[in-house]
């Protein structure tokens, strides 16, 4: 039972969509763009899409890589790519014991430049698996990031074996804010992607604990909408109004590096890899 | 055959009390009852017993009138309600056909894109349509009322019927007192509620399910084994490995929640069908909400639910977990009518792609990988929710 009861008004939330949202820029963390959309939203769609929305430039993963590619050839300048340890969605469940999946990013990683490898799912002592922990080699020897769906667990297991490691966790591991905030005091190095939650916000207004962990951090979170199906692809102007609605509850400059900035000067730089001649994919 | 020697085995086992509280063997058992735990048991009896006492909506002083319940009757019959006098509710809530219409998507003045749901037992849902967009099931029956795609009246229209048929307006003076006044948005929902204490109405007979969980949780193991072997061992599995109680919970078979099981929901390029989510966009923006001057509830507790309801990003593309009683009798099946027959509805649930599905804790659907025996054994177990309906009588004179 998703529809949780909690303190606040229906009518307020949707009914009086408040004209308030701003034209904030955003950056997308959280986003996939897998084979099962291409047809049914082929690539220009999606970058209409990313304009109506506002969202300036998003970074992109996708079972099998193609459809990050795909995007790329279309909107070079908007989408940032992100390395995928799945050839289809269904790996999810079977990645990290699979011998084959380590081959398949090694001879991505020598063809094409990524930003981060990701969005991957470990929990718990799976993150010492011998997959999991090539990952965090990978990673730090081509200067990525680590997009990490996972319990905090997982995450302290990153930092062990690695502790310059660079971690996006993503949804925030769907903790509560306190967890967080102590997870980012412990990690200088942790991001939170902010990514299918809604515990932060309701009504336009960000929610206590929350609110203290962006002030305190407020170079440390990104937004996300998470196209985790083809569907979700229409859910994404929708996702970027709500967005900007609670931003509206923060002061600006926070707003500004939650929106924008944080995901700018973190994945907007240049891209890591060591692509060959004729690279396909690579940054021009 | 081992698995019913090994089943007999177990049920000649029970009779010294394992798991059920055991009654002596007087007969001998008309077959193998499963040797069911405790747990088990605890856990079939949440599904009953069966008929729920009548609900009554505190939003609707007419509900449960038998007065009103005769009007909406005679209103759901009538085809004056549509803007072509063509459509009448009961056009697609057949009551030959469970109460829908055993179409795929529904056929108004265009073909829409979801199911029309059956109306069995809709008197004791929380929310209501497959979004969820109605909060009582009065204001659920104006949607269909005003919606031009399909009944397309407007709201004059029905004012004016209830004031100028003769037999209508007497109908109404009966269930609310007075006659029909002048305040047209009154009258549309006054005829609303009529048509709801009618629904309310509409609930299903007892089942085998039925008698065998009440013989069960009376330890009476000769009648509870009169229970088909293939639906007990589905029962098993819903309750058990499939948790399929997780959602269809309960005396009617579902939490009335929302859930995303997987289900494309395209309906044409370009364009989805949100779900919970715009139906949570039109809920706030109906006048006709529990929160608005049309509610008879003067607590505020019937409005509870729409006054706290969050919206979550998981809403989009939820559709309401549908009842299953009579349900083999209705299909084709799920929110778009996608899938054909239940035997397509166990395959899906059997072999859903985790690639529709978002992984944020323990995942409610997932592909459950089950044996053709085991997928048969769930149908049998699902049409056992099913009995014959009497036939219903003539509809009574509104005002003889």
């Amino acid at each position: 039972m998703r529809c949780l009861l909690v303190g606040f008004s229906l009518l307020a939330t949707l009914a009086a969509a408040p004209a308030r949202a701003d034209q904030l820029p955003i950056f997308d963390a959280h986003m996939h763009y897998s084979h099962d959309a291409w047809d049914v939203v082929p690539p220009r769609e999606v970058v209409e899409i990313l304009k109506k929305a506002g969202v300036k430039r998003a970074m992109v993963s996708s079972s099998n890589n193609e459809g990050t590619r795909m995007l790329q050839d279309v909107a070079p300048d908007v989408i940032v790519p992100e390395l995928r340890p799945y050839r289809s969605r269904g790996e999810i469940s079977t990645w990290a014991k699979d011998p084959t999946v380590i081959p398949f990013l090694e001879d991505l990683l020598s063809k094409r430049r990524y930003r981060a490898i990701g969005e991957f799912h470990i929990y718990g002592a799976d993150a010492d698996l011998p997959n999991m922990r090539r990952v965090v080699e990978l990673a730090s020897q081509y200067g990525l990031y680590l997009h990490s769906h996972s319990d905090a667990d997982a995450v302290v297991r990153h930092f062990r074996q690695d502790p310059k490691a660079k971690v996006l966790w993503a949804h925030s591991g769907f903790e509560r804010p306190e967890k967080v905030r102590e997870m980012l005091r412990t990690y200088p190095t942790l991001w939170c992607d902010l990514a299918f939650l809604t515990s932060h916000a309701s009504n336009g207004k960000v929610a206590p604990g929350w609110r203290e962990a962006f002030l305190e951090f407020p170079d440390r979170f990104v937004l996300g909408t998470d196209t985790f199906t083809p569907e979700r692809w229409h859910y994404v102007i929708e996702h970027a109004r709500w967005s900007r609605q609670w931003l509206a509850d923060l002061p600006p400059d926070v707003a500004r590096k939650i929106a924008y900035e944080n995901g700018d000067r973190l994945f907007g730089g240049e891209l890591g890899g060591k692509p060959e001649g004729g690279a396909v994919g690579g940054r021009r | 055959m081992i698995r019913r020697l090994l089943a007999w085995v177990l049920a000649v086992a029970a009779t010294a009390g394992a798991g059920v509280s055991a009654q002596p063997l007087a007969q001998p058992l008309a077959q193998p009852l499963l040797d069911w735990t405790e747990e088990e048991v605890t856990l079939i009896a949440r599904h009953g017993p069966w008929p729920l006492p009548p609900v009554r909506d505190p939003s609707n002083r007419v509900s449960a009138s038998p007065a009103a319940v005769r009007l909406g009757e005679h209103l759901f019959y009538d085809t004056r309600l549509s803007g072509t006098g063509q459509t009448s509710c009961a056009t697609c809530h057949r009551p030959d056909r469970n109460w829908s219409d055993g179409l795929a998507r529904a056929q108004g003045t265009v073909e829409l894109d979801r199911r029309t749901p059956s109306l069995w037992n809709v008197g004791y849902g929380p929310w209501f349509g497959w979004d969820g967009a109605g909060d009582s099931l009065w204001a659920q029956s104006i949607r269909p009322i005003l919606d031009p795609r399909e009944m397309g009246a407007g709201t004059g229209r029905v004012a004016a019927l209830l004031r100028e048929d003769a037999t209508l307006a007497c109908g109404y003076e009966k269930a609310f007192g007075d006659r029909p006044g002048r305040d047209d948005e009154r009258l549309l929902v006054d005829a609303a509620k009529a048509l709801a204490a009618f629904q309310a109405t509409l609930v299903t007979p007892r089942t085998p399910f039925d008698v065998f969980r009440d013989a069960l949780v009376n330890g009476d193991r000769v009648a509870a084994a009169r229970y088909p072997l293939a639906a007990q061992r589905g029962l098993r599995l819903f309750v058990g490995a499939a948790s399929c109680n997780a959602c269809h919970f309960g005396p009617r078979f579902t939490n009335g929640e929302f859930g995303d099981v997987g289900i494309p929901f395209f309906v044409r390029p370009g364009e989805v069908d949100s779900g919970r989510l715009g139906g949570l966009a039109r809920l706030a923006g109906s006048p006709f909400n529990l929160l608005g001057s049309h509610s008879d509830d003067t607590t505020g507790e019937a409005g509870r639910r729409t006054r706290h309801v969050q919206r979550l990003h998981s809403n989009f593309g939820e559709f309401r977990v549908p009842g299953l009683r009579q349900t083999a009798r209705g299909g084709p099946y799920m929110h778009n009518g996608s899938l054909a027959s239940l035997d397509d509805v166990v395959r899906h649930y059997s072999e859903v792609s985790p690639d529709r599905l978002h992984s944020d804790g323990v995942p409610l659907v997932r592909p459950l990988g089950l044996s053709a025996e085991e997928q048969g054994d769930l149908v049998a177990f699902l049409r056992s929710l099913d009995a014959e309906v009497p036939p219903r009588p003539p509809v009574p004179p509104l005002c003889p």
